[in-house]
């Protein structure tokens, strides 16, 4: 089959006066992965999730099925289509949805995108092409499964394998356009809050209103922002009782609820090790605060809503049953996301700003304040971990068993109501499972937990269970080698399950790119960790930590190898690695969110310090990339750069980190 | 109330004097590319040059503001994009992009007061600007760039 060039292309084009539309079929697995959430039906074969429409002066138009918080899925996607197309990238324009133009898709979460979107896309952009060629007439074309040669998705062409920036980077360093929900303006718009139930201010400014609103609650209104952002919330501080989060008086309950792994281990002999690891409630800390616009329609019948948003569907279908209405009577616009992390998964501004504008008869905008970012929104539960391993004379893991305890994840109090907290209380959480089950090889395994309610909204962040599991796991690993006399990198090696050939080779290309075997810089320590995840991602860490007298620790240096399949832009795959790195840094060294009183204590960045950019180290990284493999996830996959911290500040303080984060005078 | 920003003049009611000018640079003027992170000062979503001089408008009243030269992110370019947009682009820095006008906002005034920083330099002056994303390792890279130095 020939080359379609630029010029043939339009040539094709211009024979169709009203363009051409092809619809995408949905991924064969496209379920809600927040089961918690209301389920939606997901027609498979035609269902629409993706609209690709060349129009007649050549140009192709790709409707989005994911949205773009920075991981780079817009210009991935563009990719794609330019090189089934065999066009240049700037004649593909990609478009976020709305609800109105796509059919129902499930959420953009869990590093999925690129997993599950490239092939439909390709395969939409491949019968593009072979229906062009095949001088077929036809206007509209269906992704009924029938066969299609894909060029994308064997790696190395055109335009796959090549580094792009971001989509609309020329906007986004000039400011000039409308990108994020709070650019959003509309004639006669209103600023408005929603008062937490309770709450009252502590004074009403001139240029505030009060009102009442449909669901019970008051809010407040303005028409300018500033009295808005400046009115004081006296916020409850009665105080409620947080659950212990500790692994030991979960197991003296008796056995955890969750089994992962069910051997018998023998607890007769003595564990080689037996340590017990901590992790505190951690917050997203978007740069961007939650934001919404809502308009109402045609006598309050009708709802249109810009918003941020990791699931417009859901927003859609919440706001619809909010106000009694039907799905088509609700439009969602998708915007640009200033920062997901998970944190975007459920619905609270839309439906504010829906509320407000309905009281308002106007259009209303919601703006989140920091403060509220902290109290009101859901952040990753803390959880404890008790790991016990036995080696036998060789080096070799025979017994493992891990008991880890957690707030919910998935089954998050922030987005369900009470009866069904108490119903998923059955049902083994997956957010809290993610990432639970070790990479190693091992005689008898035991890996169990329990999931407990807590009176603070937790819910999933950028990786969730893999973060704290990965750091449990990596950390007992590492001592073990220590225990046995090992490197801990071969240590690794002799221990994998000899099925991850691929984390294997991450293994070996950091060990390369790090320079593992040369001698540390005095006062350093390096540490070694790595992890899969959700079997289809593979990264490896190399960390150098230097570590002050005082036990202050800087560090200077991280390597990362990883594998996540057929690589459509390394230069944003880099980008989520090294965001990933950071998160790892940020996790060790400074984040925990303070509860008091079993409540957040966070209202600043003051308060929660995110990692700046003094505390960037060097970093490098190398991609790697296996002949054939599809392409996977790479948001969340590095985040075991955690335990790779942790692990060279053992190596050069001799003190294990078991709680996070680190204090320089809280080691083992 | 008049304020000048990008060079022009601007009538603003008085009422809003005692606002913070981001509001009313990004509500009543409709320049949204400077960004609401925290309001509080902390993180530098919101940060423009107020004669010539970084600073973080949620922390300046709007009446404060009047009389001076007001620069925001949308101001920054004039015939062609500013070094330090064209070095952002080559660097391929934003990942989310929402911190990147205060971020951008920062370097420019750096580089005017230190036209070849080093990494401790700026690290230093960047430290109030956070990035979630992970994108500091690029900052660094395009404001070297931007000021014309060989890639560390």
């Amino acid at each position: 089959m020939s080359a379609m060039s630029r010029r043939t292309l339009f040539a094709h084009a211009a024979r169709f006066a009203a363009g051409i539309t092809v619809f995408a079929a949905a991924p064969a697995c496209a379920f809600n992965p927040l089961p918690a959430l209301p389920t939606r039906s997901m027609p498979s074969g035609e269902a629409r999730i993706a609209w690709l429409r060349l129009l007649p002066d050549g140009r192709v138009q790709l409707l989005l099925p994911r949205q773009e918080m920075g991981q780079g899925i817009s210009i991935a996607l563009r990719q794609i289509v330019a090189e089934e197309l065999d066009i240049e990238l700037d004649r593909v324009e990609a478009v976020l949805p709305d609800t109105a133009s796509i059919a129902p898709v499930k959420s953009t979460v869990g590093s999925d995108s690129m997993k599950d979107f490239t092939e439909p896309v390709a395969r939409a952009a491949a019968l593009l092409r072979e229906h062009l060629q095949s001088g077929s007439t036809a206007t509209e074309l269906h992704d009924k499964g029938q066969p299609v040669t894909l060029r994308s998705l064997r790696g190395g062409g055109r335009h796959v394998g090549q580094g792009h920036p971001t989509e609309r980077i020329a906007d986004i360093v000039t400011g000039a356009s409308t990108l994020y929900a709070g650019d959003v303006r509309l004639p006669g718009i209103l600023f408005g809050l929603v008062l937490p139930a309770g709450v009252e201010p502590r004074e009403l400014a001139a240029g505030l209103r009060l009102v009442d609103l449909a669901d019970g609650r008051r809010g407040l209104l303005s028409d300018h922002p500033g009295p808005l952002h400046a009115v004081t919330l006296d916020r409850p501080t009665a105080d409620r009782t947080m659950p212990e989060m500790n692994i030991d008086a979960a197991m003296a309950r008796g056995r955890l609820e969750h089994r992962l792994r069910n051997d018998t281990v023998s607890t007769d002999t003595a564990w080689t090790l037996d340590r017990r690891y901590a992790i505190p409630f951690a917050a997203h800390a978007a740069m961007e605060p939650r934001s919404a616009v809502a308009q109402w329609h045609d006598g309050g019948t009708r709802l249109e809503v810009w918003t941020g948003t990791q699931d417009a569907f859901f927003v859609r279908e919440t706001l619809a049953r909010q106000f009694g209405l039907s799905a088509e009577k609700v439009l969602v616009h998708s915007c640009r996301i200033g920062g997901g992390f998970g944190a975007r998964t459920i619905v609270r501004q839309e439906l504010e700003a829906a509320l407000l504008a309905q009281a308002a008869g106007r259009p209303v905008k919601v703006q989140w304040s920091r403060a509220a970012e902290f109290v009101d929104g859901f952040h990753r539960p803390p959880s404890s971990h008790r790991i016990r391993a036995r080696l036998d004379a060789q080096g070799r893991i025979t017994d493992w068993w891990h008991g880890f305890c957690s707030g919910h994840v998935i089954f998050t109090s922030a987005a369900m109501p009470r009866w069904m907290q108490a119903v998923t209380s059955f049902v083994k959480d997956p957010g809290v499972a993610r990432g639970a089950l070790p990479p190693y090889a091992a005689n008898r395994m035991r890996v169990e937990f329990s999931d407990l309610r807590l009176p603070v909204d937790t819910g999933p962040w950028r990786g969730l269970g893999a973060g704290p599991n990965g750091f449990a796991i990596e950390s007992a690993i590492d001592e073990l080698a220590q225990l046995a006399g090992r490197d801990p990198l071969q240590f690794r090696l002799a221990n994998l399950d000899p099925q991850h050939g691929r984390l294997r080779a991450c293994l070996e290309a950091v060990r390369d790119l790090s320079g593992w075997n040369t001698p540390v810089p005095a006062g350093t320590g390096r540490g070694i960790a790595c992890g899969i995840y959700k079997e289809s991602s593979y990264a490896a860490v190399v960390a150098e930590v230097r570590v002050a007298e005082d036990g202050n620790a800087k560090v200077t240096h991280l390597w990362c190898a990883q594998d996540s399949g057929l690589v459509v832009n390394p230069d944003q795959l880099r980008a989520q690695i090294e965001g990933n790195l950071l998160w790892g840094l940020g996790m060790v060294l400074i984040e925990k969110l303070p509860i008091e009183g079993g409540r957040v204590a966070a209202y600043t960045f003051a308060d929660y310090p995110i990692p700046t950019m003094d505390a960037m180290p060097a970093i490098d990284i190398a991609l790697i990339e296996p002949t054939g493999a599809a392409p996977s996830g790479a948001g969340e996959t590095a985040m075991v750069a955690v335990a790779a911290i942790t692990n060279a500040i053992a190596a050069a303080t001799g003190r294990r980190v078991l709680t996070l984060p680190y204090q320089a005078t809280s080691s083992a | 109330m008049q304020i000048t920003v990008n060079g022009r003049s601007a009538d603003i009611p008085d009422e809003r004097s005692r606002d913070p000018l981001l509001w009313v640079l990004r509500e009543t003027l409709g320049l949204t590319g400077t960004k609401f992170g925290c309001g509080q000062g902390l993180c530098g979503a919101c940060t423009v040059h107020l004669d010539g001089a970084a600073v973080r408008s949620c922390q300046i009243s709007t009446g404060d503001a009047a009389g001076r030269s007001i620069i925001t992110i949308e101001g920054l370019a004039g015939e062609t994009l500013h070094p330090v947009q064209q070095a952002w682009i080559a660097e391929s820095v934003p990942q989310c992009g929402y911190c990147q006008a205060g971020q951008i906002m920062s370097a420019v005034a750096l580089l005017r007061e230190t036209p070849k920083p080093d990494d401790a330099a700026i690290d230093a002056a960047m430290a109030g600007n956070l990035c979630r994303c992970g994108t500091y390792q690029r900052i660094r890279k395009a404001i070297h760039r931007a000021a014309g130095e060989a890639q560390p």
